[in-house]
């Protein structure tokens, strides 16, 4: 149930396969970002590849002394590429391996392209998803909604990379859904209907309670992905933009040179992996401890060694002491730079009224809060924007509803009228008709007693008292209790026992707190494994190259999802 | 020290038995374990995994056995705790090996037979001499050959759908017989025709030899092409190879000629081996014998290093040279590789550029990784001196600890038995000469007991140094225990990934520490007490901050014990627990002023409510964001300065194609063996040099380090650093580190980190002005 681990297993194997020899990569645009997920360039060294390349790139060379491994997801056009390829051979022997199922005919049609007798292996290796933790994955797909239903391409893809990772892991789920949601039950019955039509692929050894799948869609929890998060990969993600583990730092007032682009990979990075999950504030504390031990290990006065002891002790010292320096310098230039970007867009405040208007229930303390953000200059107009989305998802039938005054504030700020129609849209998208379980508003015994307790407790953390909707479902999922009627099962079978092994997918995009949330659970309970995917990871990455204001991923799927129900 | 609960306490690290208490352990341990070789790290390492074995079984409650725990150590898990999940296998995956190849094979065949008939065809037109005969008889011999299509048949060009007239004339494909017009046709050249055909010969009938182009065909062949072509006299085609005349070429079609053509292309390349590939290979081969030799070396060199009699300092310095000599030739190789085709005429393309700089980078990696590893070897008076030395340590050890036993053991049943059994067997150790008097066998213990661990070349000075650190590592390990009795599962993640930093540093400390002698001793004691104070107060701090009760739960007697015995360092470890986090900070005044907005932070709990306040902008401090890096902070901005002729050196040694007499070639050295090899040898840090220069004087080491007064005998070096034979030392050192610091040049230059490269070139320079005049001296 290591998402991670499995592609990785997937690509040490195709490059054990090919033998000793210098290697090429040959990857197409997908599958290159599936690797450099899982492996960096420095233990792809190690295993003989030398060169990475795109199959469709066309400035290769020859150079038949070299063993090719091409990984490629089974479009026509890869298929296409490779025929090419085939035809007219650069390299001396081809190991081909497709990220997931390919038809019979294509295979023909490589088949009788290999004239020359070049191709050596042909395989389909199932790793057709992003892995960005061990316990999360993501298919980097925009968009995927025409309407309140599926892209047909998006819903093709979907099921291919949710059915890979099923491959992946080896599990034949048992597949539950969210009613109030169509796509979700148009998913679940695609990957069904692979299921089936594969059996022989899934005909794994079975285990006691069989594993389950949860599609679920974003619409239902549309708060979420609004807040801003405070841990260490959520903001770097969020606030800078993390694309396959690389960040952009070059837009860093007075970057050096070699920290323009910089690679947080928690596989190699030590530091990077203890403080994935810490909070803003323990990072600080960290890195200074990181600091601090690399005074210590600095060799003293440089500049000066007097004594061959000096140098010895130097050079001997000297690559832990190039790996910890470049460690250091890295992960100070990104604290720094956010919490320079912290204080800029004045987070700090904008996350405790927004935290405040997603777990509280005070309108009138609120609605003042927010239109005195509002009229602070300093707060961006993405940050503006957010908090009255949340307004208006919160207390959208509120009485004495502020939201018209607010967006009137906006106006004022000058916030263009694209943006301000987004309020509206996001309603649409995630409003209470929407919604099959009650984001906001508890209305059982249990869910008022402990909304009553916990307001009692009083709140540890005023950044982070919010938990995602999804906490709640796993909660129930684990102890079984989750209501068939609101996530029934599709077709006849059920679970009796406490699901052990659990992968929930969520139309629309997963969220980093929500992955924080399932770490968590996955240490908390015992015996529960949980894996959690989404069509995407929402952070500001995908439109990072819009200018001015960057949009989280939600607001760009609530976008072309209204946009579209308005086409329709 | 309750039995039973704690597992990890009593797994005998070797054999991974489970023992229910501390005494079985050691009896188990001494019994079992006394004569074998023992290696730190593969213990530490075992005691790892068998500790993480043994919290799977806490966790999960069943006794599954996992069957491989040594592949988990290299992949990180993310968040998720690992151990509560399964191993994995490999996906699903599905072949398509046999559906491809079948429908491969009927191509294959298809264009086989397409292939072989024309070159049948080529043959038959080639085979006769075609200079003496006249146009006529050319004619009808190739239309014998292949049936031409009647030219009433074909009103237009088939290429290009041109109608033939008088002017667009009719041609003629010699191979397949078609027609086309003037432009659409080729020609095949006939050494072209030549080599096709006796390509086809050799790989058919003698494989691999590739020198002889003409050689008789071998009739035997049991295809028949084979026999076919056996008929044909290759003297004619020898003689009209030799006059060559202007129409000496044979008509074909476009796509004849392309099939001529691949044909052709996949015959080259079949003879063809690369140069890069020959080195590559080489390289590789470099490779693996590396990752042969040495762990074997290391094991060596640390078995004497500490004094163990098990392997002979002779033959160790044997495989040293060995290891050290296909480092060379990785360099070197990997350097050829990187500068092929360089001055070649038409440049390598920019991906073969590429290809050659990830080999060279990757050679790089391998030689930084792994002959920083390499220790050095004791000279043979130092050895004795280990020896001796070894022997009483092993002794004294062996005291100190039956006497803590007879302290804390009070409330054992088995009490008498025991002490017995110590008692034989302390006679039984003293009668052993070798020095292979086994370790305490408790595994915390043993980790504490540095004095029989490899490299422990100075004990005394070392147990000192040592202490605290392996001391810090039982208190986590006994903190570690106490958080797991208390279910706090993210304290025991924290916890043992302290243990484990504390373990590699460990590692990496015994390692450095033999190979830099004891000059460095000095200085690296104040570098690691700071470290270990460091690691204490944190530890401490985390530990009063986050479980205040656990505080009181203070280690068990025995830690006490042990805390007390090691001398100076108890007293240490106590000032520790009372102190404050706070004066640590003030310590590292550097860091601070570096770094105003994140020690700002110092004293704020791990809380955003209260982080709010301290994190203040860097942004608003201008020089602030640059001088977040550390290396611009030290940076000298010497120029690189071009009249060094030692710059210009290695600059040339980067560059360096035609000039293969650097000291590095390893072709030279190859090939003039004996002679050249001695010479070479010394220069690049001989351990027999050492060696010979030492036994010139042993009785001077040897009695100036009687084995009750300073037992470190680099010690006794150090004090007369007058002698020569430190002189010789040091030249070698300085020899080796001028190599070493010359790859690092190369490196930092390769990443572009030119403050680096300023800083190391200043000290490369240094480096040579010491050698010369240490030559002067002599």
């Amino acid at each position: 149930m290591n998402v991670t681990l499995a592609v990785k297993q997937y690509v040490t194997r195709m490059i054990e396969d090919s033998g000793p020899g210098m290697k090429v990569l040959l990857m197409d645009k997908d599958t290159t970002s599936i690797v450099s997920m899982v492996y960096t360039q420095s233990e792809i060294l190690q295993k003989e590849v030398y060169l990475l390349e795109r199959i469709d790139s066309q400035n290769r060379d020859n150079m038949k002394h070299l063993k090719a491994i091409c990984y490629l997801r089974p479009t026509k056009e890869n298929v296409e590429s490779l025929i090419q390829e085939l035809r007219r051979p650069k390299y001396s022997v081809y190991f081909i391996y497709f990220s997931n199922v390919i038809s019979k005919s294509e295979i023909k049609a490589l088949a009788e392209a290999d004239e020359q007798e070049v191709v050596a292996e042909i395989q389909e290796f199932y790793g057709d998803f992003i892995a960005v933790n061990p316990h999360l994955f993501s298919l980097n797909l925009q968009g995927v909604a025409r309407g309140r239903s599926w892209d047909p391409t998006m819903l093709a893809r979907s099921t291919q990379g949710l059915t890979s990772v099923l491959l992946a892991l080896k599990k034949c789920p048992v597949i539950r859904y969210q009613l109030s949601s169509d796509m979700a039950k148009r998913l679940a019955e695609s990957v069904k209907l692979i299921i089936t039509k594969e059996y022989e692929l899934f005909d794994f050894r079975k285990t006691e309670v069989p594993p389950l799948l949860l599609i679920l869609d974003r619409s239902d929890d549309a708060i979420t992905p609004l807040l801003n998060q405070w841990t260490y990969q959520a903001m770097v993600h969020e606030l800078l933009g993390l694309n396959n583990n690389r960040i952009d730092l070059s837009r860093v007032p007075g970057i050096s040179k070699d920290l323009r682009e910089v690679v947080l990979s928690a596989d190699n990075d030590d530091f990077y992996a203890n403080n994935l999950y810490l909070n803003f504030g323990e990072i600080g504390t960290n890195i200074k401890n990181l600091m601090e031990d690399f005074q210590k290990k600095k060799p003293k006065g440089q500049q000066r060694l007097e004594s061959i002891s000096d140098m010895k002790a130097f050079v001997d010292s000297y690559p832990q002491f190039k790996k910890m320096s470049g460690a250091v310098s890295k992960h100070v230039t990104v604290v720094g730079e956010l919490s320079r970007l912290v204080a800029e867009r004045q987070l700090m405040e904008v996350s405790e009224v927004e935290q405040e208007l997603a777990c509280q229930n005070d309108h009138s303390s609120a609605q003042q809060k927010v239109r005195r953000l509002l009229r602070l200059p300093g707060v961006c107009e993405l940050d503006a924007v957010r908090l009255v989305m949340l307004y208006a998802l919160r207390y959208e039938r509120h009485s004495n509803s502020a939201l018209p005054a607010m967006m009137e504030e906006l106006a004022k700020r000058g916030v263009s009228e694209k943006y301000r129609k987004m309020v509206h849209s996001v309603v649409e998208y995630g409003g209470k008709r929407v919604r099959g379980s009650d984001l906001v508003t508890a209305t059982d015994a249990v869910a008022i007693t402990k909304q009553f307790l916990k307001g009692l407790k009083g709140v540890e953390n005023v950044y982070t008292q919010h938990q995602p909707l999804l906490q709640d479902t796993l909660d129930q999922l684990v102890k079984g209790k989750l209501r068939d009627a609101q996530f029934p099962y599709l077709g006849a079978s059920s679970l009796r026992d406490r699901p052990q092994d659990v992968l929930v997918f969520v139309v629309g995009g997963a969220t980093y707190e929500e992955a924080l949330c399932v770490y968590n659970l996955n240490r908390s309970v015992p015996g529960v494994r949980i894996v959690l995917g989404g069509t995407t990871v929402h952070s500001t990455k995908s439109t990072q190259h819009q200018e001015v204001l960057v949009l989280p991923t939600v607001l760009t799927t609530v976008l072309t999802t209204v946009h579209s129900t308005k086409r329709y | 020290m309750s039995t039973g609960e704690v597992k990890e306490g009593f797994i005998c690290p070797l054999c991974h038995k489970d023992l229910q208490s501390f005494y079985q352990l050691q009896d188990h341990y001494e019994e079992e374990h006394s004569g074998d070789d023992r290696h730190v790290r593969g213990q530490l390492k075992s005691l790892v995994q068998k500790a993480k074995k043994a919290k799977d079984k806490l966790l999960k409650r069943d006794g599954d056995d996992r069957a491989d725990t040594g592949s988990y150590e290299s992949f990180y898990y993310g968040g998720v705790d690992p151990y509560m999940w399964e191993p994995q296998e490999l996906g699903a995956t599905r072949n398509h090996q046999d559906y491809f190849k079948k429908h491969r094979a009927a191509r294959i065949d298809h264009y086989v037979i397409e292939v072989n008939k024309l070159l049948i065809r080529l043959e038959k037109l080639t085979s006769f001499d075609r200079t003496n005969s006249d146009v006529a008889k050319i004619r009808a011999i190739e239309k014998s050959v292949v049936p031409w299509v009647s030219d009433s048949d074909v009103p237009f060009c088939p290429d290009c759908g041109n109608k033939f007239n008088i002017r667009n004339r009719r041609h003629h494909c010699r191979l397949c017989g078609s027609i086309m017009c003037r432009k659409c046709m080729d020609f095949v050249p006939l050494p072209l025709a030549y080599k096709l055909t006796s390509g086809t010969r050799e790989s058919l009938c003698i494989p691999g030899s590739p020198g002889q182009s003409q050689a008789p065909p071998s009739g035997a062949g049991a295809s028949g092409m084979g026999s076919r072509r056996g008929s044909l006299s290759s003297l004619s085609s020898v003689t009209s190879m030799l006059e060559e005349k202007d129409d000496e070429k044979i008509r074909c079609c476009h796509h004849c000629m392309d099939t001529l053509l691949k044909r052709q292309q996949k015959l080259e390349e079949r003879d063809h081996m690369p140069d890069i590939v020959k080195l590559y290979e080489r390289l590789r081969m470099c490779m693996d014998k590396v990752d042969e030799k040495a762990p074997e070396y290391i094991k060596v060199a640390e078995s004497l290093n500490a004094g163990e009699t098990t392997y002979n300092l002779d033959s160790a310095g044997g495989l040293r040279l060995e290891v050290q000599k296909y480092y060379e030739l990785i360099d070197a190789l990997s350097k050829r590789i990187l500068t092929l085709g360089m001055k070649d005429d038409p440049a390598p393309t920019p991906k073969s550029l590429h290809l050659q700089k990830m080999i060279r980078y990757t050679a790089t990696l391998f030689v930084q990784e792994k002959l920083l590893g390499l220790m050095s070897l004791p000279t043979k008076d130092k050895y004795e001196a280990l020896k001796e030395k070894r022997k009483q340590e092993q002794e004294k050890k062996l005291q100190q600890e039956r006497l803590v036993r007879r302290f804390s053991s009070t409330h054992q049943a088995a009490q008498e038995s025991m002490r017995k059994r110590q008692e034989s067997e302390k006679n039984r150790s003293v009668a052993t000469t070798n020095g292979e008097v086994p370790p305490a066998p408790k595994p915390p213990r043993m980790t504490k007991a540095g004095g029989w661990l490899p490299s422990a070349d100075s004990k005394k000075t070392h147990s000192e140094l040592k202490d605290p650190l392996l001391q810090q590592i039982d208190n986590i390990q006994s903190f570690l225990r106490q958080a797991r009795e208390a279910q706090r599962t993210d304290e025991v993640a924290m916890l043992e990934e302290n243990l484990r930093q504390l373990q590699d540093e460990y590692d990496q400390q015994q390692t450095s520490l033999a190979i830099a002698l004891s000059q460095k001793l000095a200085q690296e004691e104040n570098l690691q007490q700071g470290e270990i104070q460091r690691l204490e107060a944190r530890e401490r701090s985390e530990w009063e901050q986050r479980a205040p009760a656990a505080d009181s739960r203070q280690p068990s007697s025995i830690w006490e014990c042990s805390l007390d015995l090691g001398e100076p360092v108890a007293g240490y470890v106590e000032e520790d627990k009372i102190g404050e986090v706070t004066p640590k900070f003030e310590r590292s005044p550097l860091s601070l002023r570096a770094f105003p907005a994140l020690a700002g932070q110092e004293e704020s709990p791990p809380r955003l409510r209260s982080l709010g306040g301290h994190v203040t902008p860097p942004s608003s401090e201008g020089p602030n964001s640059s001088s977040l890096n550390p290396f611009e902070e030290d940076s000298t901005p010497t120029e690189e300065d071009p009249s060094n002729p030692f710059f210009e050196d290695i600059q040339e040694e980067h560059k360096e194609v035609s000039n293969g007499k650097k000291e590095y070639n390893p072709f030279d050295d190859e090939e003039d063996n004996g002679g050249q090899e001695e010479p070479a040898a010394t220069s690049l840090g001989n351990p027999f040099e050492e060696e010979s220069s030492e036994t010139s004087n042993p009785f001077t080491e040897a009695s100036g380090d009687s084995p009750g007064v300073s037992t470190n005998p680099f010690e006794g070096d150090e004090d007369a650093g007058a002698l020569a034979d430190i002189d010789m030392i040091e030249e070698e050192l300085l020899l080796q580190q001028i190599d070493n610091i010359r790859a690092y040049i190369f490196d930092a230059k390769i990443n572009g980190r030119l403050d680096e490269v300023e800083l190391l070139s200043a000290n490369l320079r240094e480096l040579q002005h010491t050698l010369q005049e240490q030559k002067k001296t002599h």
